[in-house]
């Protein structure tokens, strides 16, 4: 395919353009210190986007309830590290990547024997899970998260001394994503697996035809985007060093635009991990770009807004240069 | 096919599960609640409250019968109380709560203006540049939220004359508050509109088959646009109740209405993938939602409870409606098929 055709290539083209015009404005933008700020922040977000990808490829509607799972998953793990007194953050990651799993299996085996649209039955989960996570914790903020998050959180490779005397470096978090990145890159594009998501995603009638497994599949799909959910949540904890059970949700809108602007298509059976970092990138360069530019944050629900509209708009016409293009091609 | 051509009897046969959960919650919260909840001055609230929740649910019905959605319809009707709030406050230089009725008319014809410009630029990024309408929408609603709080500095609004809080809070005819009378209204006009114009034919039509329509010469873009047009309307017309029964606005207000009107439309019946749903089914599941919601209120639950609830509900509804075979395996594979043949409509890139 035409490099010029990819939405990655716009999405490439569009950042580039924001990132030149911040710089232009505020030159603290192009630092080292900067740059890892701004994949720190983005790694939340970040691993969200694969589970979202994979639900979106699978086809149907997008998975709403990965924020909610998040919050118990990450809710949970503190409480229980604090019970033990300590612990270590591979136990948290393991705690939560298992309920994160099953929580998330629950939708898929609902969509499954159900039959309804995964964006009903995920409203319904979301509620559920975070509406009993209230009542259970009686909304208590948890303002104190055992060392192992701290530890995590606070790593830094390349750790270097700034202008300022600040230490900066590369935080753990964008390594997590980038390794969840390479661990969903791989199970799309190499494996038995991938092929047979995208099958479901293009035509489930046609995957079953061809012996696709669609409830082993499915099932697949949706404890992976839980099990993700339970890592973001982790990552999450040890960015903020906090567990506030509603200091995730909120984000699901924002992630799913992401997810879709960097390509995927929400009729199923399109998208690329590739696309999808740009996407969440795209939206954390613009808001780290509206603190360096010194633009109040009430204007960062409208930049993001025209930047959907605008993306999507270039999308479209690309789309539609396409067809021309294939129309003509076909033409005798 | 449309629902307005079904003999009466067919039609109310169609309608039986919602008003057997209907009659089954009445029973049950006035159980529950003796005395309380069948209280005139609880079936007076009840129908106070229940227009914003019907009036957005029948919003959000509306785009869904062409296979839409409208995730903006809450974030709308803030907008226009907001914009209409302003322009008053503008208009009388500050002192909004003493503006006379010219005033007052003119700043809410400003706010539907603002209203209806939002939901050309809807109609058009969906109509014209294909996209799928749950982005569009949410684009749109992240806009108009951030307006609202650019605009508002995240304050709240407050202080209106007695006209627009008799709007909301109001009742001219006996008991019956205005809201409610305002519902009504809209009930019936929407019924001519959707069951009884060549604008309803097209729109079921549209959305049961998008190609079909599009080979029977229907300017299939002109029906998304005023679609549109009337989703938001709907929702300019909830902004102006919320702001008398609030008498205030604010960017935030309702927020979570989003995804219990699309529960509603779940429960009413409507195809999310378009042409087929009634405007009885809407309106009974609304009735339904703000029972269940204005009864656990008066129980004094847990509000988070009543979140956790709602999701229960949904998984109940769609346990019971896969049971009783109105969601089958068959009618999911049509589902499916016509959700592809959408996709077809808007050709995808080949990889």
């Amino acid at each position: 395919m035409k490099l010029f055709q990819r939405s990655e290539f716009y999405l490439v083209v569009l950042i580039a353009l924001i990132c030149i015009f911040i710089t232009s404005q505020n030159p603290n933008f192009l630092t080292l210190q900067n740059l890892y700020g701004v994949l720190r922040s983005a790694s939340v977000n970040g691993i969200f986007a694969v589970g979202v990808l994979f639900v979106l490829i699978l086809g149907g509607t997008p998975d709403v309830s990965f924020p909610a799972i998040a919050q118990v998953t990450q809710y949970v793990a503190v409480l229980a590290l604090i019970a033990i007194g300590g612990g270590n953050i591979a136990l948290a990651f393991a705690i939560a990547i298992v309920l994160g799993a099953v929580m998330g299996a629950l939708n898929g085996i609902i969509i499954q024997i159900f039959r309804v649209t995964t964006i009903v039955v995920t409203i319904a989960t979301f509620n559920l899970y975070f509406g009993m996570l209230y009542v259970l914790s009686r909304g208590d903020v948890l303002f104190e998260v055992p060392r192992p998050f701290h530890d995590f959180g606070g790593t830094l490779l390349f750790a270097r001394e700034g202008a300022n005397g600040a230490v900066y470096g590369l935080s753990l978090l964008p390594v997590l994503w980038l390794a969840v990145m390479i661990v969903g890159w791989f199970i799309l594009r190499r494996t038995m697996l991938g092929r047979s998501i995208f099958a479901m995603g293009g035509d489930e009638v046609s995957a079953v035809r061809i012996g696709v497994n669609t409830f082993a599949v499915r099932l697949f799909v949706f404890s992976f985007v839980g099990a993700l959910a339970g890592i973001a949540g982790i990552a999450h904890a040890s960015l903020v060093l906090s567990a506030i059970p509603n200091s995730i949700v909120g984000v699901e809108l924002e992630v799913i635009a992401a997810v879709v602007l960097g390509g995927a298509s929400l009729f199923g059976g399109k998208g690329t991990v590739t696309g999808t970092m740009l996407g969440v990138l795209l939206f954390a360069i613009l808001r780290n770009g509206l603190v360096l530019l010194n633009i109040s944050s009430y204007w960062y629900d409208v930049t993001i807004g025209i930047a959907i509209i605008l993306g999507m708009s270039a999308n479209a016409w690309q789309r539609r240069n396409q067809v021309n293009v294939a129309v003509e091609g076909e033409a005798p | 096919m449309k629902p307005g051509h079904k003999p009466f009897l067919q039609r109310l046969s169609a309608d039986a599960p919602l008003l057997f959960i209907l009659i089954a919650m009445v029973v049950l919260m006035a159980l529950l609640l003796p005395g309380r909840f069948l209280a005139s001055y609880n079936l007076v609230n009840l129908a106070n409250q229940l227009p914003v929740l019907a009036l957005l649910s029948i919003g959000m019905m509306v785009s869904m019968l062409s296979g839409g959605i409208n995730l903006a319809i809450v974030a709308a009707a803030n907008f226009t109380g907001i914009v209409t709030a302003l322009t008053m406050d503008w208009l009388t230089g500050g002192a909004a709560a003493t503006a006379g009725l010219p005033v007052i008319l003119l700043s809410m014809a400003v706010g539907l203006a603002a209203c209806m410009v939002i939901a050309l630029l809807t109609g058009f990024l969906i109509a014209w540049l294909e996209i799928p309408p749950i982005l569009a929408t949410l684009g749109v609603m992240m806009l108009l939220d951030g307006l609202s709080i650019v605009m508002t500095r995240g304050y709240t609004l407050s202080g209106f004359p007695p006209f627009v809080v008799e709007i909301g809070n109001g009742s001219l005819f006996w008991a019956i508050p205005n809201a409610f009378v305002i519902l009504v209204l809209v009930i019936l006009a929407l019924h001519f509109v959707l069951n009884r114009s060549p604008f309803g034919f097209k729109l079921y039509m549209l959305g049961a088959n998008p190609r079909a329509a599009e080979y029977s010469n229907i300017d299939t873009r002109m029906v998304l646009m005023k679609q549109y047009a009337l989703s938001f309307l709907l929702a300019a017309l909830t902004g102006f109740i919320m702001m008398g029964q609030f008498n205030s606005v604010k960017a935030n207000y309702a927020e979570s209405y989003v995804l219990v009107t699309v529960l509603a439309c779940f429960l009413g019946g409507i195809n999310p993938f378009g042409g087929d749903g009634r405007l009885s089914g809407i309106v009974l599941a609304a009735v339904i939602l703000q029972t269940i919601s204005s009864g656990v209120n008066l129980l004094g639950v847990d509000p988070f409870f009543v979140t956790a609830m709602w999701g229960a509900i949904i998984l109940i509804v769609i346990a019971v409606s896969h049971l009783t075979g109105r969601h089958s395996i068959q009618a999911m594979i049509r589902a499916l098929g016509l959700g592809r043949d959408k996709a077809a409509a808007r050709p995808e890139t080949k990889e």
